[in-house]
């Protein structure tokens, strides 16, 4: 059972609106383990992870969940309207069935318990994003899929996630598939990478991948690894 | 204070909570713009009852469930710009309705005759009204989550093409509840205004759907007994005391 595959994915290619999207994407994911999925701007990345929720069918391949593999999903962006009525507490409480109690997941992601009360708009985005971590694993999934913000992005808070996404791998012994744009970030906690730009055009091992020869291969000859690209992808 | 009208305050209750209840998910979902040209699409339906000879009701139900179908093929299977396509489709309706309708009954039809209330119709609303609150409580969860935030919803296999046909309905049938007390033009009052009021006023999600309730059920009552003491339309008066809640709202806001 340990060395079962969470998921599995075979030749997928999916189209919107009769656009290729990307094709031909294979890959698996054991128990534990980090994906991070790399790749440009418009490179197919969100629609991927959508793809694996169910959100979009596949044109062609297949997508195989283990039986008992259960996921959280964190969006990239969660918009919440400056006028919702609604506090932290009734938030999490539209989650069905809960594993965790509310303090204990409060805990896990380090939110004082006093936010409970308060109003959603009233969160920063970074602030917002944990509440958010609370509320996907607060039913205990399997396998996190994790599609990393690329706008408005607070640094500091965005570290912070991090740090607690590798705590909380540690501690709940879950798998996460991240679509990420910090590759220091990569190098640090993936344990397999896949790069997409319509197809996919590498995946293994951080040390294997994250060469000058791939990257630039992957984004064009930008210096991309020593740089944080915050805000672009808005322009596309 | 006659027997008729005792039982049409009573319905009257239950069509406005019901109302209110839809208005907070109309609001959050930004869907209001909508409702209100849903809710011109019940008058050819009404027209073919009066015209036939059957409860105008049962023409607009079945008008209404025709345009929510349209709504959804149209949101779900076509690129078309959802927005501007039922605004022309609707207010194509409301002129057909107006055009079929015998003159004398137009201005009932526009602005409510629940002086003209019957006592099956008063049943067949407080039915459908209590019948709509409870599908909206057992389902509460998952409508507020499809109104607040789609993709997680969609995240936990809860098809948004289903809650948004869900939802289609029953603002279709609290629509036609609605429309012999402030008739077609004024029905989108009954359940928005009163759910922006309570936007206004409320911290929580809880709060913010009982004041939208409650909101309603002033207005409503309110309106059928200024109506009826002062001789005056009690479809124009229920919104003109929903519109004076927004407005005191508008002092209150967070």
């Amino acid at each position: 059972m340990e060395n079962m595959n969470l998921l599995e994915v075979n030749n997928l290619s999916v189209a919107l609106d009769d656009k290729t999207i990307f094709e031909n994407v294979s890959f698996s994911l054991k128990p534990e383990e980090v994906l991070a999925v790399i790749g440009p701007n418009g490179a197919g990345k969100s629609v991927l992870l959508k793809t694996l929720l169910g959100f979009y069918e596949p044109k062609n391949g297949a997508i195989t969940w283990a039986p008992d593999a259960s996921y959280g999903y964190l969006p990239q962006r969660f918009h919440v309207d400056h006028y919702l009525p609604m506090t932290v507490e009734e938030f999490l409480r539209l989650k069905p069935n809960p594993k965790y109690s509310l303090r204990e997941v409060l805990r896990m992601v380090e939110i004082d318990e006093h936010w409970l009360g308060k109003n959603l708009a009233t969160f920063s985005s970074g602030q917002l994003q944990k509440i958010l971590l609370a509320w996907s694993i607060i039913d205990q999934p399997k396998v996190l899929l994790f599609d990393e913000p690329t706008e408005n992005v607070d640094v500091v808070a965005q570290e912070s996630i991090y740090d607690l996404l590798h705590h909380l791998q540690d501690t709940l012994q879950i798998s996460i598939i991240i679509v990420s744009h910090d590759l220091n970030i990569i190098y640090r906690y993936a344990n397999q990478v896949l790069c997409l730009n319509h197809s996919m055009t590498c995946y293994g091992t951080p040390k294997d991948i994250l060469t000058n020869e791939t990257l630039s291969q992957l984004y064009g000859n930008h210096t991309y690894f020593h740089h944080h690209h915050i805000g672009e992808e808005h322009h596309h | 204070m006659s027997d008729i009208f005792l039982y049409t305050l009573i319905s009257g209750i239950f069509v406005a909570a019901a109302s209110g209840l839809i208005g907070s998910f109309l609001v959050l979902r930004r869907m209001t713009l909508m409702s209100d040209a849903l809710s011109h699409v019940a008058l050819p339906g009404i027209a073919l009852g009066v015209v036939l000879h059957f409860e105008p009701i049962l023409g607009g139900v079945l008008a209404l469930f025709i345009g929510i179908i349209l709504i959804w093929l149209i949101e779900t299977k076509t690129k078309l710009a959802t927005e501007s396509v039922t605004g022309v489709l609707f207010v194509t309706a409301l002129a057909i309705g107006s055009l079929l309708i015998p003159e004398a009954d137009l201005l009932e039809a526009f602005f409510g005759s629940v002086q003209h209330i019957t006592l099956p119709e008063i049943i067949i609303q407080t039915a459908i009204a209590i019948a709509v609150i409870t599908i909206v409580f057992a389902l509460k969860k998952r409508l507020t989550l499809f109104s607040i935030a789609p993709d997680l919803s969609a995240s936990l296999k809860l098809s948004p093409a289903v809650t948004q046909l869900l939802l289609l309905t029953l603002i279709a049938l609290t629509i036609a509840i609605g429309i012999s007390f402030v008739g077609v033009l004024l029905i989108s009052a009954l359940s928005i205004i009163p759910a922006a009021a309570a936007r206004n006023l409320a911290k929580s999600f809880d709060g913010f759907v009982c004041a939208s309730i409650i909101i309603a059920i002033i207005s409503l009552t309110g309106g059928l007994l200024v109506g009826n003491i002062y001789s005056l339309n009690p479809g124009i008066m229920t919104v003109l005391i929903s519109a004076a809640c927004f407005a005191l709202s508008l002092f209150k806001r967070r």
